[in-house]
């Protein structure tokens, strides 16, 4: 009886080795300590380092810090009460990133009382994104739809309020005889009229009230991106040539040259050499470009990072899309904000200084005029990343 | 041609426009028309025959592009302007009627100069669409 038991379990010993090393899962254990005792194969494989430079050390070391407090409360909940904990957390790649992984642990007391916590861990990075980018676009559709109604009901009145302002301004000049003719049956001067309206500035007031309505106006028709349909006017382009272009344009916008200090910033260019041809609208997609940097630039000027700042401009192909990054060295962002970027009407900046309309426009221009993808990544303290994903079978 | 020999013609459901817009063109001493419907539209168009008529787009009943289809076979002779609050681009019917992109005019129009100018090309070309 005892030998076929042995056996049996000699025999199962290769097959759970089979098991654990070939899982694409990781599997790891711990000991009383919270040092490795052994990881499967799937930790070289996702997360890139060699089993030599796991076993020994702590899980600690590879958790990321903000993670860190909840992996430790999750270790002591599963040893003091002896029940399976699961977490999502940050875990570090050999190639310097982070990967989302969901651990699960659960201890385990052999015969001579001594314990180890046995994990299970999964790769979620991409799951986590794509969940990101479903929520993001379905927030987006819901705002963007509100957006754009409200434009549309709000152009009618701005119409009025501009086109009075002007027949105001029309209806007080010398020059229309029918303001003659009204003047001289109710038996005043035009010209009278005039001087006294110049005198108490109520020609500037007019003045002022159509240059709000064109600034209103202006919001408005941004607005309205989020309405629209992929449109004409995309031609193929070579990207590399766009935005170098697309740089230089930048140097001549007066924020960034005066008060980002543009020539400052250490710009790196790093193009991919083998770009085909993208299928693009080139006004749309320097506006999105434009924008990205216009932000960059100031996130690093209104913070001091106690570093050069330095943009770095890259390109690369992945899986069909042509890949476009711009990331910066800047004070980078919390969670909280990273994930409201995109929404219209969110700034962190003053009122007058920015609408929040910049990169849900871009958002706009992007998913739905190109049919392609906007992203960032960003780490509070190290920089930000803007990633603007176009198909490389154009957008149709 | 003088302007007071040009007749144009305004379709809008929204009277505020309507009163804004024949306003100014009034002052520059067009003949102004107005109708609040693409329905009451066509029959300004059957009687008057404007030069130029400039419709929205979102109008009840009929929307802007079928009153221009439909008044376009009322007169031929009339050359039609979209004025519209939406990003729009030309259908293909109103493209085969002659219309070009540039006879698009999005809301709100910052200066109506620019739409008097419009108007002045129109009846000058002759483009009877």
């Amino acid at each position: 009886m005892l030998s076929k038991y042995v056996d049996a379990c000699c025999k199962s010993e290769p097959h759970y080795r089979m098991l654990v090393e070939n899982s694409c899962d990781i599997m790891f254990l711990l000991d009383a300590d919270g040092c490795f005792t052994f990881v499967s194969g799937a930790w070289k494989t996702a997360l890139g380092h060699d089993p030599g430079d796991v076993l020994g050390h702590s899980l600690h070391e590879f958790i990321h810090p903000e993670d860190l407090s909840r992996i430790e409360t999750a270790q002591l909940t599963a040893i003091r009460t002896g029940s399976t904990q699961e977490i999502v957390a940050r875990v570090h790649h050999a190639g310097g990133s982070w990967r989302w992984l969901t651990l699960r642990g659960a201890p385990h007391v052999d015969e001579d009382g001594v314990l180890t916590l046995i994990g299970i861990a999964q790769d979620v990075t991409e799951r986590l994104r794509i969940e990101e980018i479903m929520a993001q676009s379905e927030k987006m559709i819901m705002v963007s739809g509100l957006a754009a109604g409200m434009a549309h009901e709000i152009n009618n009145p701005l119409g009025a309020i501009l086109q009075h302002a002007q027949n105001i301004e029309r209806r007080v000049s010398a020059d229309i005889p029918a303001n003659l003719k009204a003047a001289a049956e109710v038996g005043v001067d035009l010209e009278l009229v005039r001087a006294y309206l110049q005198k108490r500035g109520i020609f500037d007031f007019i003045g002022h009230i159509r240059n709000a309505g064109v600034r209103a106006s202006d919001i408005i028709s941004n607005m309205l991106q989020f309405s629209r349909r992929g449109d004409a006017g995309a031609e193929y382009v070579d990207l590399s040539a766009l935005l170098d272009g697309m740089l230089e344009l930048a140097g001549t916008d007066y924020d960034m040259k005066k008060k980002y200090n543009y020539s400052g910033i250490e710009l790196r260019r790093e193009y991919a050499a083998d770009l085909p041809p993208v299928q693009m609208v080139v006004a749309e997609l320097e506006q999105v470009l434009l924008n990205i940097l216009k932000n960059a630039a100031q996130a690093m000027a209104a913070a001091a990072m106690g570093r050069p700042p330095r943009i770095i401009i890259r390109t690369r192909l992945l899986e069909g899309m042509v890949v476009v990054e711009v990331e910066d060295n800047g004070p980078g962002m919390d969670e909280a904000t990273r994930l409201r970027v995109f929404e219209p009407f969110f700034t962190t900046k003053e009122v007058g200084v920015g609408t929040g309309l910049g990169l849900s426009v871009a958002y706009a221009i992007v998913t739905k005029g190109h049919r392609g993808a906007i992203e960032v990544h960003s780490s509070p303290g190290v920089g930000s990343c803007f990633s603007v994903m176009l198909p490389l079978q154009g957008r149709a | 041609m003088t302007n007071s020999a040009i007749s144009v013609l305004l379709v809008d459901d929204d009277e505020m426009i309507r009163e804004c817009v024949a306003a100014y063109l009034d002052d520059e001493g067009f003949t102004v028309h107005a109708a609040g419907s693409g329905e009451a539209g066509l029959e300004k168009v059957a009687s008057l025959r404007p030069l130029v008529c400039i419709s929205d787009m979102r109008l009840p009943g009929m929307n802007g592009e079928e009153f221009i289809v439909k008044a376009h076979v009322l007169s031929p002779a009339t050359a039609f302007i979209l004025h519209t609050g939406m990003l729009y681009s030309l259908s293909d019917e109103l493209c085969s009627l002659g219309m070009k992109d540039d006879d698009v005019l999005l809301k709100p129009i910052h200066d109506l100069s620019r739409l008097v100018g419009k108007i002045w090309n129109l009846a000058a070309s002759g483009r009877a669409i």
